[in-house]
């Protein structure tokens, strides 16, 4: 149980962001005392503040865990009973209240407080300016466009900086494998995969037969991909380049 | 231009005019322009739940474009007996559907039926200039700066996430191949039914919106549904302010801004629903975060905020914990639960605290559409053990 009640404390961690030195949880604690000690309407007080202390007690409590992860058989998503605590209505509510009728300077103060102790979140690594309407990546819509059949499915083999995005511009193109192979805790194995990712160089006959087992029609690959003989030996010619990537078209096909 | 039109009669009419069905049953006080089109998404995320579960689960072959037909005739039919409420309560001359006091008022002589927009539209916005000083002014100048840098970050600029690559790709497949979660998203290979993602359908009505407006589903995803759901949250927002601080005075706008703030700001991990809500906007589970769960501290707060209430719970507002209830379930299995048990939290707090012990019967009952949910999760998820 102490085990248990630890890694809700690790997850508790985790959620707030301590470890980046981020402490909007801090104000959210602080407004939650505040609020215990001066919020005198019973039935604002049942909404911010039993029923969140509430939450959070079941949320460390190791047995309220052990019902939760056998009933959704998922212990990843814990995490989002902490949403439960509706931190930013709670705290707003309670810093204006904090505030009275100072609010010019509360308010300040308050923008100073959530922007030191925040993380903008528009600095994020996985937010960047958008190269078309679809926002995806150009060259993976370039690509698609190039090899997208006017009738019927075919089945494409992209390295993996295309395989999120391949599939959300046209579903006509099918993956050897897809998203759940780059998720190294789902330790999932695909022998396409090993050949096309893990090798250091390319073996290509073996990499060819894989590739026709599905068989591919089309296969892209990094200008920069260290390939052991070049593929236009082995049947396959080259279809056209975008950006950084090489399009292959298997012509036994 | 289609296109523009069919995004506004689903994304704005439909709802707007479902709304009006449990306006027509809360009182006077409580109702806005807000709480109509508020009511309005969760009601009609509730039908298309109605519609769209029965056929993802036992109708095999395109599903989806049965579950499009239901829905539609469903949406329109609310939307008509929503219409017809307002018709029979204009007529009736009785308070405004839509908004029945406060701001959104006019100075006419009968500015108590909005409904029949008497005092007009000029009377109104001049009462509304009117009641707002110049402070107020600033506040909410500054919160819609935020609000349009926001829904501008979220046009112009491309947020990634691995889960777009399963939830997008399923409503793009219902869009091009008419089929719900009979596809497998990530390879493209057929397969079996995935009870826990295939009962939150909140892609497939992103699936739904992108058919009737003839627009990529991916498009529609990145770029239509942050355009709409992040002003809707801040509706949400607005109402919770409303009612802890009422329509007029600084506080509403400065309650706004800093809520803003948190969204921009609320970044600290991965795993916030601010993090959730500003990056991955058009996922189920991001509308359960910022949305669904918000919305059910709005309706408690309704049922039972000092001054509002008046002896009985309106009967519009338990309609309106009923859709919460079941967009939840819209949103993700585990936003079911979620909801579930914030709502037994609440309930058992308020129950201990007023010594009333019916409204956890009362409370109880309005999440009958979640226990069923749950019932036929785990009777399609392990139904192969009975």
């Amino acid at each position: 149980m102490w085990g248990i009640f630890l890694e809700s404390v690790v997850i508790f961690k985790n959620y707030m962001g301590y470890h980046q030195n981020h402490f909007l949880a801090g104000i959210y604690l602080f407004v939650l005392l505040y609020l215990w000690l001066t919020e005198k309407d019973k039935r604002r007080r049942i909404l911010f503040v039993y029923a969140p202390t509430l939450l959070l007690f079941l949320f460390f409590c190791p047995l309220f865990r052990k019902v939760f992860v056998r009933l959704m058989e998922d212990s990843e998503t814990y995490y989002r009973i902490l949403w439960l605590l509706q931190m930013s209505v709670v705290s707003a509510y309670g810093l204006i209240r904090m505030m009275g009728k100072h609010r010019r300077i509360g308010l300040a103060v308050v923008c100073l407080m959530i922007a030191a102790c925040g993380n903008y979140v528009y600095d994020s690594e996985h937010i960047s300016r958008a190269e078309n309407a679809y926002h995806l990546p150009q060259d993976a819509v370039d690509i698609v466009d190039m090899i997208k059949p006017e009738e019927g499915r075919i089945t494409v083999l992209v390295p993996a900086d295309l395989i999120y995005y391949v599939r959300q511009y046209s579903t006509d193109i099918e993956l050897p494998y897809g998203r759940e192979m780059l998720i190294a805790r789902w330790d999932y194995y695909n022998a396409m995969y090993e050949a096309m990712e893990k090798a250091e160089v390319i073996d290509t006959p073996a990499f060819v037969e894989l590739t026709r087992e599905y068989p591919c029609a089309y296969v892209v690959l990094k200008k920069d991909r260290e390939i052991g003989e070049p593929l236009t030996d082995y049947g396959f010619s080259v279809y056209g380049e975008v950006g950084e990537f090489v399009v292959y078209k298997d012509m036994t096909l | 231009m289609l296109s523009v039109v069919s995004l506004v009669f689903w994304l704005a009419v439909i709802p707007f005019c479902i709304g009006l069905i449990p306006a027509a049953f809360i009182s006077s006080e409580k109702r806005s322009l807000g709480f109509v089109l508020l009511a309005g998404y969760f009601g009609m995320w509730a039908l298309f739940e109605l519609a769209a579960v029965p056929a993802v689960l036992w109708v095999e072959y395109r599903n989806f474009r049965v579950a499009s037909a239901v829905f539609t005739v469903l949406s329109l039919f609310g939307a008509a007996v929503g219409i017809c409420l307002l018709y029979r309560n204009a007529r009736a001359g009785k308070p405004g559907l839509i908004a029945g006091s406060g701001l959104w008022r006019g100075a006419g002589k009968k500015n108590d039926t909005i409904v029949t927009m008497d005092g007009g539209l000029k009377a109104r916005v001049a009462a509304l200039t009117k009641r707002l000083p110049a402070g107020e002014s600033a506040f909410w100048i500054l919160f819609f700066v935020l609000l349009g840098f926001q829904l501008y970050k979220a046009v112009a600029f491309a947020s990634f996430d691995g889960d777009d690559a399963y939830y997008v790709v399923e409503s793009l497949i219902a869009q091009e191949a008419d089929v719900m979660y009979r596809i497998l998203p990530l390879t493209g290979g057929s397969t079996g039914l995935d009870v826990r993602h295939a009962m939150a359908v909140f892609p497939m009505w992103v699936a739904f919106v992108s058919v009737r407006a003839g627009v990529h589903a991916t498009i529609v995803s990145h770029v239509v549904m942050p355009v709409v759901l992040i002003p809707l949250t801040y509706l949400l927002y607005h109402e919770i302010g409303r009612i802890l601080f009422g329509r007029t005075g600084e506080n509403l706008p400065v309650f706004m801004i800093i809520m803003a703030l948190f969204q921009i700001f609320g970044n600290v991990s991965l795993y916030t629903n601010e993090t959730f809500f500003l990056t991955r906007t058009w996922q189920g589970k991001a509308v359960a975060g910022s949305l669904v769960i918000p919305a059910l501290l709005w309706v408690f707060l309704q049922m039972y905020d000092k001054g509002v209430r008046k002896g009985r719970t309106d009967v519009g507002v338990w309609m309106l914990l009923v859709s919460v209830n079941m967009t939840a379930g819209v949103c993700s299995s585990i936003a079911v639960f979620l909801v579930c048990l914030l709502t037994a939290v609440t309930a058992f707090c308020l129950a201990v605290a007023e010594r009333d012990w019916k409204v956890l019967f009362k409370v109880g009952a309005a999440c009958t559409p979640s226990v069923v949910y749950m019932a036929v999760y785990v009777i399609m998820a392990y139904g192969y053990l009975l």
